[in-house]
């Protein structure tokens, strides 16, 4: 018990000596400028950048032309700002093939790093559904499939493991974004061996600091962050409040940046997913990428401004 | 499947409103001409309502169901689907009432007997007002672009909001109700979740 306990603390101490040095620390390209943060996956040490892309809602443009060259200008500048994970699912509806179009437009299959889900119920289907996806994605093969809101978990991960065992993924992760099935979600963590986790986090919506972050931290599973704005509505509620002076010190100029700042600077987070339809909204989301981080007194400092002014 | 009731309404509306009139703008483009059969569609349905000649129910039937059908198959199934996972039951439905109105209406000649209520008439006369005249123009009204308007026979709102006027006109049984009235609801539900 004191073993593990110890194993527990060393773990949980790596990861925030990894996470602060990430932070801490920025590395600098050879012209200057400070580079874009990432963050290591425990399972393999490889680093992901801390800013990702969501596409549900905002990718899922059918077949309209104009929406699909929207979607390739967004992950255009995506890229260009240093990011590499995107995350998507069967579930939003057209958004697969709408990645697919912008990575063949921009030629990025191989640079992308590529996160989909598996989501059905009819474990017959889950093959078809996934090897669907990967046509709509036009990658040769995914680096990250979850188990989308923890449908049929136990028979999914089960093809996960061996998908990845046969080297068609390279990660296996599951997803939720409903605070109720949290306590399932934890159960899952301390038994199944993930590389990664999904689910909600916000400035607002901080239940999972209690449990799941520190559990992802002992267990060394990478963290993805959804709905860091609340879908929109954290921004909407505080775009007419004004910015704290104090922002400045963690080079925060808009409230995408603030908010996204304090999702990612925590320990156990590897990358949050924001999703948008507009090149100016991803510009100021991929500043949030950038050193300076807030730490701790400054993070408890956010949520009593923002606690404050809403 | 009790994972579903995990879901609420607003998970499966994963499309933005932009993107939701966009649809109708690119389909408006796709099917033209078929906005002047429909033009057609909406004149015969007046004059048979009007006249009230001996043909008037089998091919008032009959007219809804050509349109549910149409809207079925080239919006929901085609089209609509393409952004919205659900939209094949939504087409599947929208076959199911088509069926409905063709058996009723067309085979059993049975859409004949006309309400003599007086509010009847008029709150039917008022829907169906809106549904084949005024729908087209709500783009214009609210500030969107006019390409992105929505047509009896062409998309789904207009089309059920006529049928229920011309059910309330006929003293249509209950049955007949309750896939355009789920509809409503599904479409109310889904214009109040994009906003």
């Amino acid at each position: 018990m004191n073993n593990q306990h110890n194993q527990f603390r060393r773990r949980f101490l790596q990861l925030m000596a990894l996470g602060a040095s990430g932070l801490a620390v920025p590395r600098f390209s050879q012209a200057g400028t400070a580079s874009f943060i990432t963050k290591p996956i425990p399972s393999s040490r490889e680093r992901l950048p801390v800013i990702g892309l969501g596409s549900s809602r905002t990718f899922n443009v059918g077949n309209d032309p104009l929406g699909l060259d929207n979607v390739a200008e967004v992950m255009r500048h995506f890229f260009n700002a240093g990011g590499k994970l995107i995350d998507s699912s069967p579930m939003y509806g057209s958004s697969q093939t709408a990645i697919g179009y912008g990575l063949k437009k921009l030629a990025k299959t191989k640079a992308v790093f590529s996160a989909d889900k598996v989501w059905t119920w009819d474990h017959d289907e889950s093959p078809v559904q996934m090897e669907q996806s990967r046509q709509y994605w036009q990658v040769d093969s995914f680096d990250l499939m979850q188990v989308h809101n923890l449908v049929a978990w136990q028979q999914r991960l089960q093809t996960l493991a061996r998908m990845k065992q046969q080297g068609q993924i390279r990660y296996v992760g599951i997803t939720t974004s409903h605070a109720r099935r949290h306590e399932e979600l934890e159960q899952i963590m301390k038994t199944e061996p993930l590389d990664f986790v999904q689910f909600s986090y916000n400035i607002l919506d901080r239940e999972v600091e209690a449990r799941l972050l520190p559990l992802a931290a002992k267990r060394g599973i990478a963290v993805i962050i959804n709905r860091p704005f609340q879908r929109g509505e954290l921004i909407d509620a505080l775009k007419d409040k004004p910015l704290p002076d104090w922002a400045n010190t963690i080079d925060c100029k808009s409230w995408p940046q603030f908010l996204l700042k304090f999702v990612v600077s925590h320990p156990a987070v590897t990358c949050a997913i924001p999703a948008t339809t507009q090149v100016a909204h991803l510009q100021e989301n991929m500043a949030a990428g950038f050193a300076p981080m807030p730490d701790a007194a400054m993070r408890a400092r956010m949520i009593d401004y923002v606690e404050k002014i809403l | 499947m009790g994972d579903l009731a995990s879901y609420r309404l607003s998970d499966f509306i994963l499309f933005s409103e932009t993107v939701y009139y966009r649809q109708f703008e690119l389909y408006n483009q796709a099917v033209w001409p078929l906005h002047t059969v429909a033009i057609l569609f909406s004149l015969l349905l007046g004059y048979a309502l009007w006249k009230k000649p001996a043909w008037a129910g089998r091919v008032i039937s009959g007219l809804l169901v050509v349109a549910w059908l149409w809207v079925a198959w080239d919006f929901l199934y085609q089209r609509f689907q393409q952004i919205h996972v659900v939209a094949e039951y939504y087409a599947l439905g929208f076959a199911l009432q088509a069926g409905l109105l063709a058996s009723y209406g067309v085979i059993k000649n049975r859409l004949t007997r006309c309400t003599t209520s007086q509010l009847r008439i008029m709150i039917s006369a008022m829907a169906l007002f809106v549904a084949l005249v005024l729908y087209p123009f709500t783009p214009l009204m609210i500030g969107r672009n006019w390409l992105q308007f929505e047509m009896f026979a062409i998309a789904p709102d207009p089309t059920v909001l006529a049928t229920l006027a011309i059910l309330f006109i006929y003293k249509a049984p209950k049955a007949l109700y309750v896939i355009p009235v789920i509809w409503v609801i599904v479409s109310g539900m889904t214009l109040f979740v994009m906003q």
